[in-house]
C-alpha cells in the first residue's frame, strides 16, 4: 500500500488543463484501432457518393465550364467535413452515456479539459477521415489545381470547418438522448443541407426554396471555397457568400464556435439527470 | 470534535414535480460501513451523485469530510471516489491502460502511474485480464477493474453504488470479499444496494430509503429487532398432519397457522429452548412433519414491516388528494 497511500501533491492552472486535455485526447484516440467501424462510418458514406456520383448519375450532369470530377469532389470534401457534425454527436452522445464520464467528473481534474479532450480526439478522428476521402479523390484522377498560397488556404480553412463542425457535434451528441437520435437527426437534417450546398449540382439551377437555402447554408460556403481554390474560375455567385465563399466560411465558423462552445460547456456543467 | 466522514443535512433533489430525495439527514463515521438501502428508484443513487458533486442538490447541505460538496466541490473530488452503477472504465482501453489513465489524470507521472496501477492489478487480481480490453472482460471481472479504479491514491471516502447488481453469484462473493478487505484497511464506505442480504453482510449500519425519504436506520440487528421476535415454522407432511399440529400446538402454544403452505409459525422468544419443546411436542403426538425450523426476521421482514410494501417499486397510485 505505500505507492498507493503516497498522494502527490495536486497540479493547477493551464498546465493541469493541458495534460488533462492531453491524455483525454489519447483516450479518445485509442478508440480508433479498436472501433475501426467508426472510423468506417465517416469514411464509407463519402466513398460511396464518389462512386454513384461519378460513375451512376454523373454522365447526366452538365456543369458548364468545368469538368465535373473537378466540380464533385470539393463537393464531396464539404460533405465529409459536414458530415463530422454527425460523426462527431454520435460519438459523443455514445460515450457520455458510458459511466467513465462520471468517473472523470468526480475526480479532482479540470472539467473543461474532459469536453475539450473529446473535441480533439473526435477533430482527429474526422482528420483522419476526410484525409482518406481525398486520397480516394486523388486516386481516382482528381487532380486539384492549387498554388502552394492556396493550398495554405484551403488546409486552414478545412481545418477551421472541420473544428467548428466538430464543436457543433459534441454539443448536439450532448443534447440527445441516444446514439440512435443523433444519427436520425443527423440524416433528417444535415444530409439534406449538404446535398443542398451545390455540392453535386450547380446551386443556379435548383428551384427556389432550395436555392435560398443554399445561398445562405454554411456547408455551400464551404464547398464553394474548397471549389474555388482547387479550380480557379469556378465561382458559383448568386449570394453575397457565394461571391466571396472564404471569407463567408471563416465568419460562419467564428459564429458556430462563438455558439457551440459556450453551450456546449454549461450544457456538460449542467450535470445531467441521475 | 471529530468530523463525519459524510454528513447531510436536510439533502433534497427534485426532478421535475417528483422529489427524488426529499429532507435526506445522514451521518457516517470515519472508518464504518453504512449501507443505504432501498428499492429500485428510491433514490439512492441520487443522494450518491450529490455526495461526488455530480448533481447539485435543490435543497439541504451535505459535507465530505468536513468540506461542502458544493462550495468546495474540488476538494471533495479529491477526497471522496464513486464508483457507480455501471462499470466507470473506458471499454476501448485495456484493464490496465484505464488504470494507468485514471493514476496520471490523478496527477501522477508515467512510471509513477505505471506502478500504482500494477500494484491494484496485483491486489485485486487482475493479472489475468489486465491487458484485455474492458468491453471483452465479463460483467464480475470489470467490477473488480472498476473497484482498483476507485482506489487509485486511497480515497477518504469510498462509495459504491450498487457495486454487485447484474452479477452473478459467484461474482458477487468475489465482490464481496475484496470490500471486506478494504474494510479491514480501515476506508470509510458508502454503499448502496437493493439486496438485503448484501446490506446484512457488509455494513455496520443500514439506512432504509423508500422514495427518497429514509424510513429506518441502524445496525442490520437492530432493524430486525424491530420487525418483531423469531419463530419456529413447522411445515406438515400433509393436510391431515396439519389439522392435527393445529389442535396440538394451539394447546401450548402462541401459533399463526398458514394453511396453504401447511405451515404453523410459533412465537419463540426463547429460540433453541422454543424449538426444542416444539420438537418433542411434535415427536410425543407422532405426527409427520417435512420440516421444523427456527427463523429470525431477515431485512426482507424489517423493509415489508416498516414501508408497508415490499422491496419492489410500487406502482404509481392516483392521487386522491383534492385538488
Amino acid at each position: 500500500m505505500s505507492v498507493i497511500t503516497a498522494t502527490p501533491p495536486a497540479q493547477r492552472g493551464p498546465g493541469r488543463f493541458l495534460r488533462d486535455t492531453a491524455l483525454l485526447t489519447w483516450r479518445s484516440l485509442r478508440a480508433i484501432p479498436r472501433v475501426p467501424e467508426r472510423l468506417l462510418d465517416v469514411t464509407i458514406q463519402p466513398v460511396v457518393f464518389i462512386l454513384l456520383f461519378l460513375y451512376v448519375f454523373g454522365s447526366a450532369i452538365h456543369v458548364p465550364g468545368i469538368n465535373y470530377k473537378d466540380f464533385l469532389f470539393p463537393g464531396i470534401i464539404g460533405q465529409s467535413l459536414a458530415f463530422g457534425i454527425i460523426g462527431a454527436g454520435v460519438a459523443t452522445s455514445n460515450d457520455m452515456t458510458e459511466g467513465v464520464i462520471d468517473r472523470f467528473r468526480s475526480m479532482p481534474i479540470n472539467r473543461l479539459s474532459i469536453i475539450t479532450g473529446q473535441v480533439m480526439g473526435q477533430f482527429c478522428e474526422q482528420v483522419l477521415g476526410v484525409t482518406i476521402t481525398v486520397a480516394v479523390g486523388l486516386a481516382l484522377g482528381w487532380s486539384p489545381h492549387l498554388t502552394f498560397a492556396h493550398g495554405v488556404e484551403l488546409f486552414a480553412l478545412m481545418a477551421l470547418g472541420l473544428f467548428a463542425f466538430t464543436w457543433c457535434g459534441v454539443l448536439f451528441g450532448m443534447l440527445v438522448r441516444t446514439p440512435d437520435a443523433m444519427q436520425g437527426a443527423g440524416f433528417i437534417v444535415i444530409l439534406p443541407l449538404t446535398f443542398m450546398a451545390g455540392t453535386f449540382v450547380p446551386i443556379a439551377g435548383m428551384d427556389a426554396i432550395p436555392r435560398a437555402i443554399a445561398e445562405w447554408d454554411p456547408i455551400s460556403a464551404l464547398v464553394a471555397s474548397v471549389r474555388g481554390l482547387t479550380t480557379p474560375g469556378a465561382q458559383a455567385g448568386g449570394s453575397w457568400q457565394l461571391d466571396h465563399p472564404e471569407v463567408a466560411m471563416a465568419l460562419w465558423c467564428v459564429l458556430i464556435l462563438a455558439v457551440c462552445v459556450p453551450l456546449a460547456l454549461r450544457r456538460f456543467n449542467r450535470t445531467l439527470a441521475a | 470534535m471529530i468530523e463525519k466522514a459524510i454528513k447531510t443535512q436536510g439533502l433534497t433533489k427534485r426532478f421535475g414535480d417528483l422529489f427524488a430525495v426529499e429532507d435526506f439527514d445522514l451521518e457516517v463515521e470515519v472508518g464504518t460501513v453504512v449501507a443505504l438501502l432501498g428499492p429500485n428508484g428510491a433514490g439512492k443513487t441520487t443522494i450518491v451523485r450529490m455526495l461526488a458533486t455530480l448533481l447539485a442538490p435543490d435543497g439541504g447541505r451535505a459535507w465530505v469530510a468536513g468540506h461542502d460538496v458544493v462550495r468546495e466541490a474540488g476538494r471533495v473530488r479529491e477526497l471522496i471516489s464513486l464508483t457507480g452503477q455501471f462499470a466507470a472504465l473506458d471499454k476501448n482501453l485495456t484493464a490496465r491502460e484505464n488504470l494507468v489513465l485514471m493514476a496520471k489524470l490523478r496527477g501522477r507521472r508515467g512510471r509513477d502511474a505505471g506502478a500504482v496501477a500494477d500494484q491494484l492489478i496485483e491486489r485485486f487480481d487482475v493479472v489475468d485480464y489486465r491487458d484485455r480490453l474492458v468491453k471483452n472482460l465479463s460483467g464480475g471481472e470489470r467490477r473488480r477493474v472498476d473497484l482498483a479504479a476507485g482506489l487509485i491514491d486511497r480515497p477518504q471516502v469510498l462509495v459504491l453504488d450498487e457495486p454487485t447488481t447484474g452479477l452473478d453469484p459467484r461474482s458477487r462473493q468475489v465482490v464481496w470479499s475484496t470490500i471486506r478487505e478494504l474494510v479491514l484497511d480501515g476506508v470509510t464506505l458508502l454503499l448502496t444496494t437493493q439486496y438485503l442480504e448484501e446490506a446484512d453482510a457488509l455494513a455496520d449500519r443500514v439506512v432504509l430509503i423508500d422514495r427518497g425519504r429514509q424510513v429506518a436506520a441502524g445496525t442490520p440487528a437492530q432493524l430486525k429487532g424491530q420487525v418483531g421476535q423469531p419463530r419456529v415454522d413447522v411445515v406438515a407432511a400433509d393436510s391431515a398432519a396439519f389439522e392435527q399440529l393445529v389442535e396440538l400446538l394451539r394447546r401450548q402454544f402462541t401459533i399463526t397457522p398458514l394453511s396453504e403452505q401447511r405451515t404453523i409459525s410459533i412465537a419463540a422468544p426463547e429460540l433453541a429452548a422454543d424449538l426444542a419443546r416444539v420438537a418433542s411436542a411434535i415427536e410425543a403426538a407422532e405426527i409427520g412433519v417435512d420440516e421444523i425450523a427456527l427463523r429470525r426476521p431477515t431485512l426482507d421482514d424489517a423493509f415489508l414491516a416498516l414501508t408497508g410494501h415490499t422491496s419492489q417499486v410500487p406502482e404509481p397510485e392516483e392521487s386522491a388528494v383534492a385538488r
